[in-house]
């Protein structure tokens, strides 16, 4: 089963189309990573999901239900934009009006357990608007992790996070997927974060999905190069130009791609006077396959 | 503690859900320190209006010469021929829609709003509960107005003859007109729900009844048609009331709401949240 299927999603504003023919599948117990440019449509999806937003056309079914089945949205838990809190009020405020909004009973017990999850506990009395960036950040995910949600649509959660905040957050997301049955439709423009944590990848562009593929599929597909640093760049290109097949001069370094046998290019470089001073075995990130997937579309 | 739930979906009733709601605003509405400078403010306001015009100066008589007349006219009204017959209970409903845009728009402002969607709160229960909770705000501040009135009347003097029958059916009549009145100022705030500003001057323009005021003062004779009105039926509320003017604000107050609220509740269905 799928936590959420969309097919031919359409929305406009103003004729102009966010999203136009959207297909989207995300299964059940995985960490989707949505990825696309600015204005690609990720955020107009997400709000469709969470109906704030009034699609023009097009169904959406969150676990094989019509999205507007209000026994389905009680399940759902969002962090859209901002935390949607009150600056005024108390972090332990704000969680309290949405566990009286979710009928939780034993609310109290309930914010205890959010808090721990996002590491929060000692500053449940603490004003909304004093926390920090990342502070609102994790308070929407409690927010959000209220009632123990069966689906999490979180919108650049990590946006604007130091590093150590962006490390609590993937354990966070991590924990919930694996401990607490949940489904994560999670975007973000810091690829090298969501390749970490996401099990599933759902690239859109121009409000039409590009592309779906699975973690595995995503490391199948990755390919490998071998990053080399030499005096002469432009001769020894030249040189590796006639015996491998893909050889690019990118980011300082010669690399030569779909090549593993690292041994043979350095041998055959020696062999021709040229002395690697750095060797390094990479693969294709979800960056690079990210860019070079929109480079070829651009192109199409 | 629970680990982990089943994929288990369980539609909530509409008395769940209206009740969790409900239970927001009322947590909300407590919490906050707007309603209580409000219900403080209506209690200042009678004491303002008899302690400016129930005392005779040596240029002017008094307006008011009986404390009840700051509860409500003598005889329905439709134009407002001095600011005596204006001021009383009513401008309850002025502040109480000052109030109610505050609060709604705060709702859009901070972005709670988007946590109430996302779950299974519908639009419906939205505008009805938030049209409850205002109705209870504008009763509670005609309530403290009351005791105001009472307090400014015995401290200035004022005569508190009156026929109590009618007054106890004024001033429940105005009680139940809250709930039209606050079904008006939720739709205005929904309507303008993206601009915080044109929500309060929506929600002063109609509490002051200058529309209805201007109606009647064009329309020949006695328009009592516009008792049908929101502001025709609070001032229908006066100190000779009697059973049917109570019932006249009910009919008028739910007919109100009922509509309002379908309003409210379409547009906000068919339209984005923000």
């Amino acid at each position: 089963m799928n936590a959420i299927e969309i097919k031919g999603l359409t929305k406009s504003f103003r004729g102009m189309y966010a999203l136009n023919g959207l297909n989207m599948k995300v299964p059940v117990g995985s960490i989707y990573g949505f990825i696309g440019e600015n204005g690609s449509g990720k955020s107009t999806t997400e709000k469709l999901i969470c109906g704030h937003l009034v699609k023009d056309s097009g169904t959406i079914k969150l676990f094989g239900k019509d999205y507007t089945d209000p026994g389905v949205r009680v399940r759902v838990g969002a962090l859209i934009e901002n935390a949607g809190c009150f600056p005024g009020a108390s972090i332990y405020m704000n969680l309290k009006m949405q566990c009286l909004n979710l009928g939780i009973e034993n609310a109290d017990e309930e914010i205890d357990r959010v808090l721990k999850i996002v590491r929060m506990e000692e500053h449940r009395e603490l004003k909304f608007k004093k926390c920090s960036l990342g502070m609102k950040q994790r308070v929407g995910i409690a927010m959000a992790l209220l009632g123990s949600p069966a689906l999490l649509i979180l919108d650049e959660p990590i946006n604007g996070l130091d590093t150590d905040g962006m490390r609590i957050m993937r354990e966070i997301l991590v924990d919930i997927t694996q401990n607490y049955n949940c489904t994560v439709l999670i975007s973000s423009h810091i690829l090298g974060e969501l390749e970490k944590i996401a099990t599933h990848y759902g690239i859109i562009r121009q409000g039409k999905m590009v592309q779906e593929l699975s973690a595995e599929e995503m490391e199948a597909r990755a390919r490998i190069f071998v990053s080399l640093k030499v005096a002469d760049m432009q001769g020894a290109k030249k040189l590796l130009d006639k015996q491998f097949k893909n050889v690019r001069e990118e980011d300082g370094y010669l690399r030569v791609y779909d090549e593993e046998n690292t041994e043979a290019i350095v041998e055959f470089l020696i062999s021709k006077g040229h002395i690697p001073s750095e060797i390094k075995k990479n693969k294709v990130g979800l960056e690079e396959y990210y860019i070079e997937l929109m480079s070829k579309k651009e192109s199409a | 503690m629970e680990k982990s739930k089943e994929l288990k979906f369980e539609s909530p009733s509409f008395i769940t859900r209206i009740k969790g709601m409900l239970s927001v605003d009322f947590y909300r509405l407590f919490h906050t320190p707007l309603f209580y400078i409000f219900i403080a403010i209506a209690a200042i306001i009678p004491a303002m209006i008899i302690g400016t015009t129930g005392m005779d100066s040596s240029q002017t008589a008094a307006l008011f010469t009986n404390t009840w007349q700051a509860i409500a006219v003598e005889k329905p009204l439709y134009v407002v021929e001095n600011i005596g017959q204006y001021a009383n209970m009513n401008m309850v409903f002025i502040f109480g829609g000052i109030m109610v845009s505050i609060f709604i728009g705060h709702d859009y402002k901070s972005g709670y709003v988007k946590q109430l969607f996302t779950t299974h709160a519908k639009k419906q229960d939205y505008m009805i509960s938030k049209t409850i909770i205002s109705a209870f705000s504008m009763v509670c501040m005609c309530g403290t107005y009351l005791v105001g009135t009472i307090l400014a009347g015995a401290l200035v003097g004022l005569s508190f003859r009156v026929n109590a029958g009618s007054l106890i059916c004024a001033i429940l009549g105005k009680m139940i007109m809250s709930l039209g009145w606050a079904s008006l100022y939720t739709f205005l705030n929904i309507i303008f729900r993206k601009l915080f500003a044109a929500g309060v001057a929506s929600s002063f323009f109609f509490g002051t009844g200058i529309l209805i005021i201007g109606v009647a003062a064009i329309l020949p004779g006695n328009p009592s048609i516009l008792n049908m009105f929101l502001y025709g039926s609070s001032v229908y509320a006066c100190l000779s009331s009697n059973f049917v003017s109570v019932l006249v604000c009910i009919l008028c107050s739910v007919g109100w709401s009922i509509f309002y609220n379908a309003l409210g509740t379409y547009i906000l269905n068919n339209s984005d949240v923000y």
